[in-house]
């Protein structure tokens, strides 16, 4: 199978998936009302979905994007109970909405959100009849996302930008801190999806999709004490995220279980898949758990033994969140 | 009095206008015949990143495994991977070395009064060149600058200012003080050490305004250098100064120590927030610490809180709350007790320990009246401590 890599044919790909959807299901789709706002309540035992596939990660670190579209998208449509990806989008999303995708792109490329993988679940959204224009791909800097792989774009299409510094001017409390929020969550987003990465991280231990919205406000620098365990659940819980989240996605093509948030080439491996689910609490659970495997497997200590336990992940359980217990969840292989 | 207010970024624009109309930033340039021109324009003095970042390598920092590094600026000590920065969010690791982003970028920069700061024993009724750069290490609940101290470098505007060209325009503006303050000193140690060093060789002397959340090294480095330094001590109970700044209170009195071990010349700010550490208890806990472990000449100021930041759903402290902590104070033993921020007041003015008499009579941040002859009360000849010339 050839390396299909670059944007361009991304977009084609994600042009012809858009096509699926015709108008008078996108115009019957505008006139349902919408989904509920935000995981209220977890269910009773929350689906991670789990979608790996060989050869996903070609020999030249490139993705193939056919298994690309078939792990992420069985991910994503088990994530939602529904046969197929476009279908699951149709459920937790209306035409409607401004979607934005928040991505991860701290630590450079080899450890950032693949640009393939937003741009795909950007095409599910199409599919399921989200307007491209109404799509947004975005991070903290463009900067960061230049360095990450993406191709900026502002005028048409999905929009790739970083929020570079433009946030509200009103100061939200928020749990133990306060913050300005990035200016078009706060004012133009009505729908978000977490897109984050399978890594470790140095002070939380694990960087997954809840810590992943530390990038949406001025002061990430002030919320790290106590391994940002008492930071990540409130912010997670605070209405401006909480109560437009509705997919929680994690990018685990390449992985790395130590000497994050950096890229640290020798702790990463091709876990080769993605994890997907509504409850972030549960996606994060499992991605902490999918991490500590790998540290026993290279002979690592487990996270809390290094003073690093993810605290903020059974915080935000008790917070509400979702759910933390691996024993409630259902860990799905798709 | 208490932590004083910068104003904000409009009149940050005002105030940058006012104060550097004609100040050249390349210092071989007349200072009298360059209008302010774009600092990070091409041929200035001085270059930045995008932002406003100015990168210059840290002072006091160690490396650590995998790329990482400890800041060794302030207890906090922050363990920073690559491309991260410390609490301050002005101290960034690159490639395994740590970097300020605000030496000679300043964002907030005015002329005071020294009593606004506030000094009441350094030059009374002089001026200070005031400066900050983006920043803090704490967060308190009640910050009056917290769009600038609680912000990262390039969320604020600041522009290109060497520690020569601070100096300068402290001359140019007759001041004999540059004031390190508004946000956090402690986070631009660099900037402030090397302005003070700049302006020793010229006799302006540099003044720190902070929260004394520093760590020992820096301090010492930085008390070789600067005239005095001013401490927010926040409050005296280690619960409350916890929750109120996120910070551990024994860092700051480790370094109100430190000061007098120095000889360095302090003062000391108490911000009494009704209900908060407001008690008899704390005034009379703070007074007796200074009294034995700083020395019962050093300034106390207690300060009338107003709400602020997070701290809106408080009443300004009663005149007679703050009435009560100078009494117990100088029934502790404290010579020179203030109170702050209730202009008019005679707590704001200097009082002769030996016979009572007014030495310094101040009303808001205006010296009204002087009599100290040659450091001491012209009427008993007690010798009154500070730095009056």
């Amino acid at each position: 199978m050839s390396g299909v890599t670059g944007r361009r044919r991304v977009v084609a790909g994600l042009a012809a998936a858009a096509a699926s959807a015709s108008p008078l299901t996108r115009a019957a789709e505008a006139l349902l009302p919408g989904p509920p706002p935000g995981p209220k309540s977890a269910p009773s035992r929350p689906v991670v979905a789990v979608g790996r596939r060989e050869g996903l990660v070609l020999p030249t670190g490139a993705i193939d994007l056919k298994v690309l579209q078939a792990a992420l998208g069985a991910a994503v449509a088990r994530a939602a109970g529904e046969a197929t990806a476009v279908a699951a989008m149709r459920k937790l999303f209306k035409p409607t909405d401004v979607v934005g995708i928040k991505v991860n792109c701290l630590g450079g490329r080899g450890v950032s959100t693949r640009p393939e993988v937003a741009l795909q679940l950007a095409a599910f959204l199409q599919a399921a009849g989200v307007p491209a224009e109404r799509i947004y791909v975005w991070d903290r800097t463009d900067r960061e996302l230049r360095a990450a792989g993406y191709v900026l774009s502002s005028v048409k299409g999905v929009r790739v930008f970083g929020t570079n510094e433009d946030f509200d001017l009103r100061l939200v409390e928020w749990g133990p801190a306060a913050s300005r929020f990035d200016r078009v969550l706060a004012n133009e987003l009505t729908a978000l999806v977490s897109c984050s990465i399978l890594k470790d991280h140095g002070l939380a231990g694990a960087s997954l999709t809840m810590k992943n919205w530390y990038g949406v406000v001025h002061n990430p620098n002030k919320l790290h004490d106590d391994n940002c365990a008492p930071f990540v659940p409130h912010l997670v819980a605070c209405p401006i995220i909480h109560d437009k989240l509705r997919l929680n996605v994690v990018d685990g093509a390449i992985a790395q279980c130590h000497g994050g948030p950096s890229r640290a080439p020798r702790w990463a491996w091709p876990y080769g898949g993605f994890l997907a689910s509504t409850d972030p609490v549960a996606v994060d659970a499992v991605g902490r758990q999918i991490l500590e495997d790998r540290r026993k497997e290279v002979g690592l200590p487990p996270l809390a033994a290094e003073g690093r336990e993810p605290g903020h992940i059974a915080g935000a359980s008790k917070l509400g969140l979702g759910t933390a217990d691996l024993s409630r969840i259902e860990r799905v292989q798709v | 009095m208490r932590r004083e207010a910068s104003g904000g970024r409009r009149v940050f624009l005002g105030r940058l206008a006012a104060s550097c109309a004609g100040c050249a930033l390349a210092g071989s340039r007349s200072l009298e015949a360059e209008p302010l021109q774009d600092p990070l324009a091409p041929g200035s003095a001085l270059h930045g990143e995008e932002g406003g970042l100015n990168p210059t390598p840290a002072r006091w920092f160690k490396t650590l495994p995998d790329g990482w590094v400890e800041c060794g600026v302030c207890p906090r000590a922050c363990r920073i991977s690559e491309d991260e920065r410390g609490t301050c969010g002005t101290r960034e690791n690159r490639k395994g070395r740590l970097y300020t982003l605000v030496h000679s970028r300043p964002c907030s920069l005015a002329v005071d009064p020294v009593e606004k700061k506030p000094f009441f024993h350094v030059l009374p009724g002089s001026t200070a060149l005031s400066l900050a750069t983006a920043g803090c290490n704490l967060e308190c609940k009640c910050c009056q600058n917290w769009e600038i101290a609680q912000a990262r470098p390039e969320q604020v505007p600041s522009i290109a200012m060497t520690p020569a060209d601070v100096v300068m325009l402290a001359k140019r503006k007759g001041a004999p003080l540059v004031a390190c303050t508004y946000t956090e000193p402690v986070v631009f140690s660099e900037y402030v050490l090397d302005i003070a060093v700049a302006g020793k060789a010229v006799g302006v002397r540099t003044i720190m305004i902070s929260n004394g959340y520093v760590q020992e090294q820096p301090l010492a480095d930085l008390c070789r250098e600067i005239a005095a330094y001013k401490v927010d001590l926040k409050g005296f109970d280690p619960g409350f100064f916890k929750r109120h700044t996120g910070g551990e209170l024994r860092h700051v009195l480790d370094t109100l120590r430190r000061l007098r071990q120095r000889g360095t010349w302090t003062e000391i700010v108490y911000l009494v927030i009704p209900t908060q550490n407001d008690s008899e208890a704390e005034a009379r806990g703070v007074s007796r610490f200074v009294r034995d472990e700083v020395g019962p000449e050093t300034p106390l100021h207690f300060t009338r809180f107003h709400p602020s930041y997070r701290l809106q759903n408080l009443p300004s402290t009663p005149v007679a709350t703050l009435e009560r902590a100078r009494d117990v104070a100088m029934a502790e033993g404290l010579r020179f007790v203030y109170l702050g921020n209730v202009p008019g007041h005679p707590g704001e003015s200097t009082h002769c320990p030996g016979c009572g008499k007014v030495l310094i009579r101040r009303v808001g941040q205006a010296v009204a009246e002087n009599r100290l002859k040659a450091g001491a009360c012209p009427d008993c000849r007690r010798r009154i401590p500070g730095i009056w010339t």
